[in-house]
């Protein structure tokens, strides 16, 4: 298995233009990212797409990565993730997009990086669970699918503004959670 | 905070910043602030750590080959692979790529789709036996063909695959050996006229290969083509 030493030390290389780090990068993380671009694209075309932007991001901007402080993964998700919301957000129309996640549940994942600190994820772990249930899910549906606050609204049939209330209020408890 | 008329503060705009929350007025506002202000971009890149442990419930999900291929295409100009390459491709433009080019006039009408077996071959093996691996050339798909037939990479290692070519001063990496069954791997344009002359080394190297241009560890096996 890759560590997150081994992947920031091919991120290194790679911002010092070394195409083999850069390739045995791909192979180690595209599996983790095609798998974010799609839970927020839901459509295979488009992941694909984005992917591809997520990996030439990558190549241009690593030597930017250590100015953020992020663990590699982090960086790397980050990235996927920005860049996937970013191409929902320029989709003209909401067009109900075809529900892969069956299909592609039985896909064999490639070598699978190592995912991020254990101990980062439980300190976030701990803190939603302190959160109202359904505020911590509608958390999670905005970080993985790119769900705005109309969105949340919509399905929990409240307006705009509590909508948004509720959940500002959400994340100020939990900014107080994690800085205990 | 410095906002402190805002109830919520800058820690909690930095969160709907990150998790893409804000109109595009209040995204491009705040963009224009996160221009100068260090401790803002600070607060957004906490969240941003914060946020990711959350894409650990993402399953991995391998995406096509032709993925990877095309970020080379659009970083390095790498051709993507066709299907129409021909012998001389791998063997440089000696007497064997005329007579390949000649084989090719004579038998174009027949061969459709390529000949897709190998056209030279070659064996790595370890000094002491305990590994095998056999490599097959296929001229029509620039691929080489690695076969396991004894052995594997030390626990937690991969093995990873190196052209030294004739009268080359460095080996360049050709590609990482699967764990198990087959590997295919396609040479690229640049370096595969030599192939047929070169030699080929396996290396023992960390998960996702060798972090530098170079073997870093143990050269395993070497091995040179012949023709089949």
């Amino acid at each position: 298995m890759t560590t997150p030493a081994d992947i920031e030390a091919m991120i290194a290389q790679v911002a010092l233009r070394d195409r083999s780090a850069f390739s045995a990068l791909y192979n180690a993380t595209s599996a983790k990212l095609f798998g974010v671009c799609l839970r927020v694209l839901n459509n295979r075309a488009e992941a694909e797409e984005v992917l591809q932007e997520v990996y030439i991001r990558i190549w241009h901007k690593a030597d930017s990565y250590t100015v953020t402080g992020h663990s590699p993964m982090t960086w790397l998700i980050t990235v996927a993730r920005n860049l996937s919301i970013d191409r929902l957000r320029k989709r003209k129309t909401k067009t109900k997009p075809i529900d892969e996640a069956a299909e592609l549940a039985d896909d064999r994942p490639g070598p699978e990086a190592e995912a991020i600190a254990s101990s980062e994820r439980a300190q976030i772990e701990a803190c939603m669970t302190e959160l109202d249930p359904r505020h911590a899910e509608a958390v999670k549906r905005v970080y993985l699918e790119g769900e705005t606050y109309n969105g949340l609204a919509e399905a929990q049939n409240v307006p705009l503004n509590t909508m948004r209330t509720w959940l500002r209020r959400s994340l100020l408890k939990l900014r107080e959670c994690l800085t205990r | 905070m410095s906002n402190p008329e805002d109830e919520y503060g800058d820690s909690t705009l930095a969160a709907e910043y990150v998790l893409r929350l804000l109109n595009p007025s209040e995204h491009a506002s705040f963009e224009e602030r996160l221009k100068d202000d260090p401790q803002l971009r600070r607060l957004v890149h906490d969240w941003e750590a914060h946020f990711a442990p959350i894409a650990d419930e993402v399953a991995p999900i391998a995406p096509p080959p032709r993925v990877k291929q095309s970020v080379n295409a659009a970083l390095h100009g790498e051709a993507k692979p066709s299907r129409s390459w021909s012998w001389g491709w791998f063997t440089g433009f000696g007497s064997l790529a005329v007579a390949a080019v000649t084989a090719f006039l004579v038998f174009a009408p027949i061969l459709n789709p390529p000949d897709l077996t190998p056209s030279f071959q070659a064996e790595l093996a370890a000094p002491d036996g305990s590994l095998v691996v056999t490599a097959g050339v296929i001229p029509a798909t620039h691929e080489i063909v690695l076969d396991r037939v004894v052995g594997a990479a030390p626990q937690g290692r991969v093995l990873e695959l190196w052209l030294i070519a004739e009268g080359a001063s460095a080996p360049v990496s050709l590609g990482l050996l699967a764990a198990e069954g087959t590997t295919r791997i396609v040479v690229p344009d640049d370096i595969a006229p030599g192939v047929r002359t070169g030699t080929i080394a396996l290396s023992d190297e960390p998960p996702g290969g060798s972090p530098t241009r170079a073997p870093t560890g143990t050269i395993l096996a070497t091995g040179t083509f012949v023709d089949i």
